[in-house]
């Protein structure tokens, strides 16, 4: 291999990556917070008694797991501004891309959280007297949010990653910062080896917490 | 398989339970830990003769299972010594590793489990032949013609080409019994096998435990069925801590049990029948 | 601002052609990324440290990073490394084979897990050694058992394909963007591009479903 590394060009690069790790951050952390608690609210929509308010939020949840992240983004970025004729800035765009589809997936989550909860609790609480909102408060929710929050922070990992694709909309988040680098000093190896290593640094630490957390899990089932 | 078959069982031999040629098995100081604190097999030690019909009883965590595990070779033992038809066959100290040394005498053992373990994705044939095939060698034809012979003697002939999915909890045991028998086995161990199961199905497993028992099978038995024990054993043993604190004859050890341990436990249990 | 969807009926055929190379990319990938992931399953399931340690490595670092990271990766870097001249088309149906193997293998670690212990004692029991146990007990049971994850896998790397668009593939995604930008119609064209991914991934994630009830619950418990 005939290549000469050479990271010198970083150096006036610095505070460039650093903006757009910024970016990326940004984006992360906010649709985390919105697909969190939307995919709540959500969920307890599709587990609604009311087939009205079921259908429309199972469709939406159907329609943004079963479509590229990319084509959503693309299709936010290009089609809300002309539809509802408004200019939005791009991250916040972004946000609402990243978030609305955390929103679906989370929304699977919960659901699973709540269904893994063994329908003996559900008869033991109407034994116990309990009322259904403190037989949903006291023994479903603590039951079912313990369960869901591996696979919530895996979703979380995986909006991470899927972040990157506002890059194509020409959101300066890391991986559009990187790329612009790299084309420009023509040194795409090293600049996209770093900015895959920045991403999985900040990946990691969080899926092995998962790990952990599913183990322990697992432990405490088996007693 | 009636119930007046356990009329058709031979009289239990009267013998001395403190007997020490044991020719078939014999367990000397046999010790298994778990860690530091765990010890589950405490300098054990047993006797078995060819024609005994052994059942073990005790508390939960008392090794019963893992007597049963160790002589099948799923478990090592960490001190001790094991015989088997008078030849060394596990060894405790570090060059025998634990586990047993001769696979010739390991496949002579047989054994069933609480939860069948049937192979899922195998028919009920696929899961009587696929040992015979591939361990000792027998043609396809040979090992099913054995298969359909052995499962017409548990009255299961009809359930050849059918998938454990569709079989009751009872049927399933019972093929599992005859999957281990395919082997033509010296020894038969069952570990709780009918604690699984409703109590409707436990007397077709229990019936065909008998059946074996009539044909002199020799069989280490661990069940909380005090009542099954009482018919089926040639002696009982009754084990705590690891250790064996009492063996006798049944209809001894469940009416007058010497040790006062053994009367503890015993009054536990047997008020509930 | 009108909204005319009967547009998108005149640019049919370029839709389907774009739709014929996303499924070509899928399936291929598909294959080989599971043929793949099943042999890297296999080195992470064994004894040696110098075989288990990289290929979890290799997992974790693929699962770790943006998929449009390793295209680009593998799209200008490995030109770059290996000093040869990589076919777009190659680069593409290598990125994401790669990316298809980490996740394939972790499916079949699970399946491998999911396979009770007991099964294990029972053929101890049989006396079946450990050879004859892997081809007849283990990996049947682990297959059957992988099947209804594997498929999910399938149908995420049918969307995730989406991203070839991005470096010039003339597949779904792109040939969608395209006629949009052209036509200066993105809803429409966006739209539709939308509900024919939408077509073809919520029947085949109802049939996972239903694959796993029916079957797994015959052969596999």
């Amino acid at each position: 291999m005939n290549y000469q590394f050479d990271f010198n060009f970083l150096n006036g690069n610095f505070g460039l990556l650093w903006d757009g790790l910024k970016v990326t951050l940004q984006l992360a952390l906010v649709s985390n917070i919105v697909g969190l608690v939307l995919g709540f609210g959500l969920c307890l929509l599709t587990l609604s008694r009311w087939f009205f308010l079921r259908w429309p939020a199972q469709l939406f949840i159907e329609f943004f797991r079963c479509t590229p992240v990319l084509l959503q983004i693309v299709w936010f970025f290009y089609c809300v501004p002309m539809l509802f004729d408004v200019f939005i800035d791009p991250i916040t765009m972004g946000v609402l891309a990243l978030g609305l589809n955390l929103t679906a997936f989370n929304a699977e989550a919960y659901r699973a959280g709540v269904q893994a909860v063994p329908r003996e609790h559900l008869d033991a609480c109407v034994a116990l007297g309990l009322r259904p909102w403190q037989r949903t408060l006291y023994v479903i929710l603590p039951q079912a949010l313990r369960s869901a929050v591996p696979v919530l922070m895996t979703n979380g990992i995986s909006i991470l990653q899927q972040s990157a694709l506002v890059a194509i909309v020409a959101v300066a988040d890391l991986m559009y910062v990187g790329k612009s680098i790299a084309t420009e000093a023509y040194r795409p190896l090293e600049t996209y080896s770093l900015i895959a290593l920045i991403y999985f640094a900040l990946s990691l630490p969080i899926a092995q917490f998962v790990q952990w957390l599913e183990r322990r899990q697992d432990a405490a089932l088996a007693r | 398989m009636k119930a007046s078959n356990l009329a058709a069982v031979p009289p239990r031999p009267l013998h001395v339970c403190e007997t020490k040629s044991g020719e078939f098995i014999t367990l000397r100081d046999v010790y298994k830990s778990y860690g530091e604190n765990l010890v589950v097999m405490d300098h054990l030690d047993l006797d078995m003769r060819a024609d005994d019909r052994l059942v073990i009883i005790g508390p939960s965590g008392s090794g019963k299972s893992t007597l049963l595990r160790v002589m099948m070779g799923l478990e090592s033992i960490q001190g001790g010594t094991i015989r088997f038809q008078g030849k060394p066959y596990i060894d405790g100290n570090a060059r025998g590793k634990g586990k047993p040394m001769d696979c010739s005498l390991q496949t002579q053992v047989g054994m069933v489990f609480q939860h069948y373990t049937l192979f899922p994705h195998l028919s009920v044939l696929g899961n009587l032949i696929l040992a015979p095939m591939k361990v000792h060698g027998l043609s396809k034809t040979q090992a099913t013609e054995k298969a359909q012979a052995l499962l017409a003697r548990l009255g299961l002939e009809s359930k050849l080409n059918v998938y454990p999915s569709q079989l009751s909890g009872g049927q399933k045991q019972r093929v599992a019994i005859a999957r281990a028998l395919m082997l033509e086995p010296k020894l038969m161990l069952f570990d709780e096998v009918t604690s699984a199961l409703d109590p409707e199905m436990v007397i077709e497993v229990q019936n065909v435990m008998l059946q074996l028992a009539e044909q002199k099978m020799a069989m280490i038995i661990v069940t909380h069925d005090m009542h099954f024990a009482r018919h089926i054993a040639t002696r009982v043993v009754f084990c705590a801590n690891g250790k064996v604190v009492e063996q006798g004859h049944p209809d001894q050890l469940f009416t007058q049990p010497r040790e006062p341990r053994t009367r503890e436990f015993l009054e536990k249990v047997l008020h509930l029948d | 601002m009108n909204l005319d969807f009967t547009v998108v009926f005149s640019y049919w055929q370029a839709l389907l052609q774009g739709l014929a190379l996303t499924l070509a990319f899928t399936v291929g990938c598909a294959i080989l990324g599971s043929l793949c992931g099943f042999l890297l399953s296999l080195l992470r399931a064994s004894r040696s440290r110098w075989l288990s340690v990289p290929a979890g490595l290799y997992v974790e670092l693929f699962r770790g990073t943006p998929l449009l990271i390793q295209l680009f990766w593998v799209f200008f870097c490995f030109p770059v490394v290996f000093g040869i001249d990589v076919p777009p088309y190659v680069s593409v149906l290598l990125a994401l084979t790669l990316y298809m193997t980490a996740i394939t293998s972790e499916t079949f670690r699970g399946a491998l897990k999911s396979i009770p212990g007991e099964q294990h004692d029972a053929c101890v029991a049989l006396g079946l050694a450990s050879w004859n146990k892997t081809i007849f007990v283990v990996f049947p049971q682990a297959l059957l058992r992988g099947i209804p994850p594997l498929l999910s896998n399938v149908v995420s790397l049918f969307k995730e394909s989406a991203l070839i668009s991005s470096v010039g593939i003339a597949d779904l995604m792109f040939v969608g963007q395209n006629i949009s930008n052209s036509t200066a119609r993105p809803v429409e064209f966006l739209s539709a591009v939308a509900v024919i991914y939408f077509l073809v991934a919520f029947p085949l994630t109802r049939l996972v479903g239903v694959i796993e009830t029916r079957m797994l619950r015959r052969y596999a418990y």
